[in-house]
Parts: structure tokens; sequence; C-alpha cells
């Protein structure tokens, strides 16, 4: 058995193993379906405050120090984590970290809100330091606004979206 | 002592995304790529335990087995004489959680174990061996080689 505790370092050698052979993407999709069975039925029943549940979980049982924002119209969820455990691991590791490790949180958790209705808005801020911030909006217009006033600040390559971005406006 | 300290809460749902992730590998790249990163996994991530396995000192060894499935809550009993460590594990906690979560265990569940095993002994003395006698029930034995006192 791996440990709970060490699935991450694990996961970490699959990601290597499957960035070589540009795999990634296609594995990520799988996590997706797979995490469906955590997430999609409480995101439906909820909305956004279905997440906002999940991730007071993933908060206590994976120890990481999310701030968690629920909007006061309801409608949308900032996630920020201050200090991912999961990446933290991956960097104390003496097996060294896969590059686009972050890459999976997007690569799951984007296509996963999408069919929950969910508008995905990910800033990964730096691959190699254990923080990101996530807005998750139940409506497109907010979360386009967001998108853009994210991409008109300079960090545009940082960011990631389960959304279709018109050309012109992507500044990445 | 433990290269990795692990002593906060538990999410106990990666032995579901362990489990997924086997049977992908394995399906898209065969059981030798999936055999090829878990011992990899046990050689590299564990390098701590493997190096002092070479030095003939099995303590991380033995720590590590009693802690992660003492924290997990596995019942289990570890017997270590001199050149030999054996552990029974009687009920595994992934398998428990994989059934709890209503999810078939992949038919590739125990090369967790003896990949990753067998990684940490690679290079070392040491040499692993897994018996599985019916699901989360097992024996992981190490065996160190007579050839090889290091004393």
């Amino acid at each position: 058995m791996i440990p709970s505790d060490h699935f991450v370092r694990f996961y970490n050698e699959v990601f290597k193993f499957l960035d070589e052979r540009g795999g990634l993407q296609s594995f990520f999709l799988e996590i997706s379906r797979h995490q469906e069975l955590h997430c999609l039925e409480l995101y439906r029943a909820l909305g956004i405050r279905g997440m906002y549940e999940y991730y007071q979980k993933i908060r206590k049982e994976e120890n990481c120090d999310i701030e968690l924002e629920l909007l006061a119209d309801g409608h949308g969820l900032i996630i920020h984590f201050k200090f991912c455990q999961s990446l933290a691991k991956v960097l104390n590791n003496d097996a060294g970290a896969c590059p686009k490790y972050c890459l999976h949180c997007p690569g799951w958790s984007g296509p996963l809100d999408r069919k929950a209705g969910f508008y995905y808005i990910k800033d990964l801020v730096d691959l190699l330091k254990p923080e990101c911030r996530t807005w998750v909006f139940d409506k497109a217009e907010p979360a386009m606004e967001k998108y853009l006033e994210l991409c008109r600040s300079g960090i545009g390559e940082r960011i990631r979206v389960n959304f279709p971005v018109p050309e012109k406006e992507r500044m990445v | 002592m433990l290269r990795y300290q692990e002593n906060n809460e538990l999410h106990r749902d990666f032995h579901g995304t362990t489990n997924t992730t086997l049977n992908y590998i394995a399906d898209h790249y065969g059981v030798d790529a999936l055999k090829m990163i878990l011992r990899k996994t046990g050689h590299d991530v564990y390098k701590s335990i493997r190096e002092k396995l070479e030095k003939g000192d099995a303590s991380e060894l033995i720590e590590h087995l009693n802690w992660f499935f003492y924290r997990e809550r596995g019942k289990y009993q570890l017997t270590v004489s001199e050149d030999e460590i054996v552990f029974e594990v009687l009920e595994c906690p992934a398998i428990r959680h994989l059934r709890k979560l209503g999810l078939e265990p992949s038919q590739h569940v125990c090369l967790q174990t003896s990949e990753v095993n067998a990684g940490m002994c690679e290079g070392t003395p040491w040499h692993s061996e897994v018996k599985v006698l019916e699901e989360g029930h097992c024996i992981q034995t190490f065996r160190k080689e007579p050839s090889h006192d290091t004393k």
C-alpha cells in the first residue's frame, strides 16, 4: 500500500512518466471522471455552496492553508491556497518534482466544474510555489469579467479557464 | 527516523485516485510500465530507506511500515529479527477504503506493495516478497542475504 500520506509523491512519478510521452492531458481527464464520485452530485445539488463544502473537507484532510470566500450573492467562490500541502510534499521529496505537477489541478477541476455548470478560473501563480488562487462562478458574465481583469493585470500566461475565451481577448 | 514526517489529518480518498491511476497506466501503457513507475517510486521517493538498507540498517523501513499502517488504522502484525522483517497485513486500509467508496479494487492494487518494496530494496542486501493470501490480507517479507552481512 502506498500510504495516502505519500500518494502525491507517487502521483508526481506518474506525471513524469506521462509527460515524457505527451500523456498528461488525457490522464487528467480520467482523474476528472474519477473525481465526479466525490464532487459532482454535491456540486449539482448545492451549487457553489457544494464546492465550498468540498474544499472545507480538503482544507482539513489535506492539511492545507486555504482561504475560502463565498461571494455575498452566493454565485461565486474564491479559493486561495495559501499553502498547498500537495505541492509542498512533492517539493519535499527525494525524487524531485515534476515541473508540471500543478497542472493536474486545473486538469481535473476544470472539466468537472464545467459538467456542474461552473465557470472556473485558476491563477497558477508559480508552478514551484505551493500557492494558487481559483475563482468559480455559476454564471458566465462574472467569470469572463474576472478572466479579463486578470489578463489585463499582465498575468495571462498563469491563467487557466474551463470556458471558451475569444481569441482577441486571450492575452497569453 | 522517518524522512517524511506525517502527523496530521489523512485524506483517505487518495486511495481511490491511486486505484484509478493504476488502472489507467496498466490499460494505456501496460503492466510493465506500471511496475516501472512503482519501482521507481520505491527507489527514488524512499531513497532514505533504501540508503539505510544498503548499510544494513532497516530501522526506517520498520518505522515506515509501522507508522503508516497505524495511522491508517490497518490491522497488522510486524515481526522483526536480525535478518528478516515479516509484516502481515490482516486488513489493508487502502482496500477497505476502496470498498467504502464503492470502488472495485484494481487487479493491480497489490503491485503498489510488491513493486514499491522491491524499489526500496534495489541495490541493497535486502530482498522483498509479497504473498497475497486473500483480498486485503498479505504477508510482506524483507530478508537480508547472509552473504551481504555488513557487520
